[in-house]
């Protein structure tokens, strides 16, 4: 048996021989960032647009103009699978052997929030993670991404009832904590105009047949119907919706769910859905920093089509890229929080003039859109939330 | 030289969180758990050869119910905690071995790959317990005065009680029980003629795996710090059995070596992004051509034939 216990020492050994860390992520002439996202899993495709096809766009744009104040800026990613315990693993090694500087456009509520103690207890910044549980609104070390859920429900019912003058609402929502706070802030905001919801159905994660839900939401005979879903279930309920013959109410998706992807799988049953969008259209839309986007994505990634992922993590680039020149040659984390928080009425080109307040909050808008021959159509202009 | 060996690598597990970089505490921590699992798993699929692509359900069991007993009773002690939390599993795991006793070779992996399904979809539905798909943040372990609050405390955690387990299960393989198992493994026929209960000694095996299993949750819950049911899907009950393939079937010092080896490889390709799930398959077929029997017999194997100790 002894032999056994020297291999297992060996072998230990060998393992423990890893190079030590980097200081903080900031060299003369390079900046590491990085996150754990899902390059594997049920997101693997979200997770690789917003990173390598993402983030990476922006910055190569950034480091062929000769990078920020001199130094160019490196990114490292490792999959989790959508895995909790790998994306702390992950986010342990970011910090501890490749000493990033921070942690930039992570994926998924539940990996996230996995390593968010960790990042606060160790002062790393959280650079606008790509998920809308409030869970880390105000926090000194995260800055969010998409516009938070609490934020989407309300502007989804002020334009709903204040423009539109709807009274009589409904939900299919998935029941987790993305389905559960639109549900719990649809029903604040609702009560805010003396208004309730008339049924709210939900759908477990996974499920494939919601005729039942479908069913029961037409008996309640709602004028709007929030979809809070994915994109497989939600097309699984508007071709539903089609099949039994329900015209009489208008469906309505959540930010998260108005996506490309979504009208792929819906087909000619997602004709004239509405939703709130969070993004302009990537493929369509004229504004300046749209077109750019476009441009680089020929110039870089030419086989790659743009999309709202890619997008989002150019837009995360973008972000951390002014607020690092900002911040001056002398690169320190406390900087970088410093610098974002100065921002003012910063222009994009992308989404209209952005200010970060305490709250650390990125994007508070979104716009209306409705499906018209398979594309999004614009319906309003931007609409904010305080 | 058995005594020699064995006091420097206690040693030198001991040194290790002074010896490696900071961020290599939390994997080693990893690699005891999944170790432990390994164990469990290797004492009912190596010993008793009952296939199980199930223990990723056990595991989430041990887990929640250690989160959920440091929750609502915070001054239980960490030990008596993660022993509850192997006890409970335990439980759980006679309850799934008794009707598997019916069931033999590819029915028995279907009703394990199905009890891992059942737990994972239970988590979810019973969110006012386990806050369904959201997740469970765990609260630091308490041990006394003590608070586990960093890497290393809770290495020496994982440490205390993964020797315990292996001494355990060393002991338990060399009894008249482990070799029931072996008896089982090779013939149920012949061991039930030989005068084994086959019945009773399979729900023993099913009972202490699952213990081990549920053990190394209840570690796993306090390692990560956050527990949901997407940390606990069919991939990993896959990975719990390619530790005991790769490690060698039947062997504990095999499956501490393939946790190791799983455990560091899956790290170590995360690097490799959208690539990692092809190159990890790759890696996993090429170590089960070259090395038939495991890490294990294939490095006796060499030692022998090369002279050594």
């Amino acid at each position: 048996m002894s032999t056994w216990w020297a291999v297992l020492l060996a072998s230990l050994i060998t393992l423990g021989a890893v190079p030590a860390a980097a200081q903080q992520g900031v060299t003369d002439s390079e900046i590491i960032v990085g996150c754990s996202n899902s390059f594997s899993g049920p997101l693997a495709f979200t997770g690789e647009q917003a990173t390598r096809f993402g983030v990476d766009l922006y910055l190569k744009y950034v480091n062929d103009l000769g990078g920020i104040h001199g130094r160019k800026v490196r990114t490292v990613y490792y999959d989790d699978g959508y895995k909790p315990q790998e994306a702390v693993a992950n986010t342990k090694k970011l910090v501890e052997q490749d000493g990033v500087f921070a942690v930039i456009a992570p994926q998924g509520t539940a990996p996230v929030v996995a390593t968010l103690d960790y990042l606060e207890q160790n002062r790393v910044p959280l650079l606008f993670p790509y998920q809308g549980s409030p869970v880390t609104r105000a926090k000194r070390f995260i800055f969010s991404g998409m516009t938070l859920y609490d934020r989407q429900s309300r502007v989804m019912i002020d334009y709903l009832v204040g423009q539109r003058r709807y009274k009589k609402f409904a939900t299919v929502y998935q029941d987790d904590e993305y389905g559960k706070t639109f549900l719990t802030f649809f029903e604040k905001e609702l009560a805010r105009h003396g208004l309730r919801l008339v049924a709210a159905e939900s759908i477990k994660r996974g499920a494939t047949d919601v005729s039942a839900q479908i069913a029961k939401l037409q008996a309640a005979t709602p004028e709007v119907t929030f979809l809070v879903l994915t994109p497989g279930p939600a097309a699984q309920a508007l071709k539903e919706r089609q099949k039994i013959g329900w015209k009489d109410t208008l469906m309505v998706s959540t930010g998260p769910l108005t996506d490309e992807r979504y009208l792929a799988l819906a087909a000619e049953a997602a004709e004239g859905v509405e939703g709130l969008s969070l993004w302009p259209d990537p493929l369509t839309s004229d504004l300046p920093g749209m077109r750019q986007y476009r441009a680089l994505m020929q110039k870089y990634f030419p086989k790659n089509e743009p999309n709202r992922y890619s997008l989002s993590g150019y837009f995360a680039a973008m972000l951390f890229a002014e607020a690092a020149k900002r911040a001056g040659r002398n690169l320190t984390r406390e900087g970088l929080i410093a610098a974002l928080e100065s921002l003012k009425g910063f222009e994009s080109g992308i989404l209209p003039p952005l200010t970060i307040g305490p709250d650390h909050e990125t994007q508070k808008q979104g716009f209306w859109v409705r499906v018209e021959k398979g594309r999004f159509k614009p319906l309003t202009d931007w609409l904010r939330s305080e | 030289m058995r005594r020699l060996a064995l006091a420097s690598l206690g040693l030198l597990l001991l040194a290790l969180p002074w010896l490696v970089p900071r961020y290599f505490v939390f994997l080693a921590n990893l690699i005891v758990v999944n170790a432990i699992v390994a164990i469990g798993l290797n004492l009912l699929s190596g010993y008793t050869n009952q296939l199980s692509f199930g223990h990723a359900g056990f595991l989430a069991i041990g887990a929640y119910f250690a989160a959920l007993l440091t929750i609502h009773a915070p001054g239980v002690p960490v030990p008596l905690t993660i022993l509850a939390a192997g006890v409970s599993t335990a439980a759980v795991g006679v309850a799934l071995g008794v009707p598997c006793l019916r069931l033999e070779g590819l029915y028995l992996t279907m009703a394990t790959l199905a009890f891992g399904y059942v737990v994972s979809e239970a988590i979810l539905n019973l969110d006012w317990l386990t806050r369904g798909a959201d997740g469970l943040r765990v609260p630091v372990a308490g041990l006394g005065p003590w608070r586990l609050a960093t890497d290393v405390a809770r290495y020496y955690l994982v440490l205390a009680v993964a020797v315990l387990m292996v001494l355990a299960a060393r002991n338990l393989v060399s009894t008249r029980t482990g070799r029931a198992f072996l008896a089982i493994r090779e013939s149920q026929i012949a061991a039930q003629a030989g005068g084994i209960h086959v019945a009773a000694y399979k729900t023993i095996a099913f009972a202490v795996s699952a213990f081990y299993t549920g053990v190394a949750g209840g570690l796993f819950a306090f390692v990560v710090g956050y527990l949901s049911p997407d940390a606990f899907d069919v991939f990993l009950s896959v990975d719990f059995v390619a530790m005991i393939i790769i490690g060698g079937l039947g062997s504990v010092p095999g499956s501490i070596i393939g946790a190791a080896v799983i455990t560091v490889l899956h790290d170590w390709l995360a690097a490799f992004q959208n690539y990692r799930p092809l190159i990890f398959g790759a890696i996993l077929i090429a170590g089960m051509l070259f090395m038939p029997g495991g890490i294990a017999r294939a490095l006796r194997v060499s030692l022998t034939r090369g002279g050594g100790v």
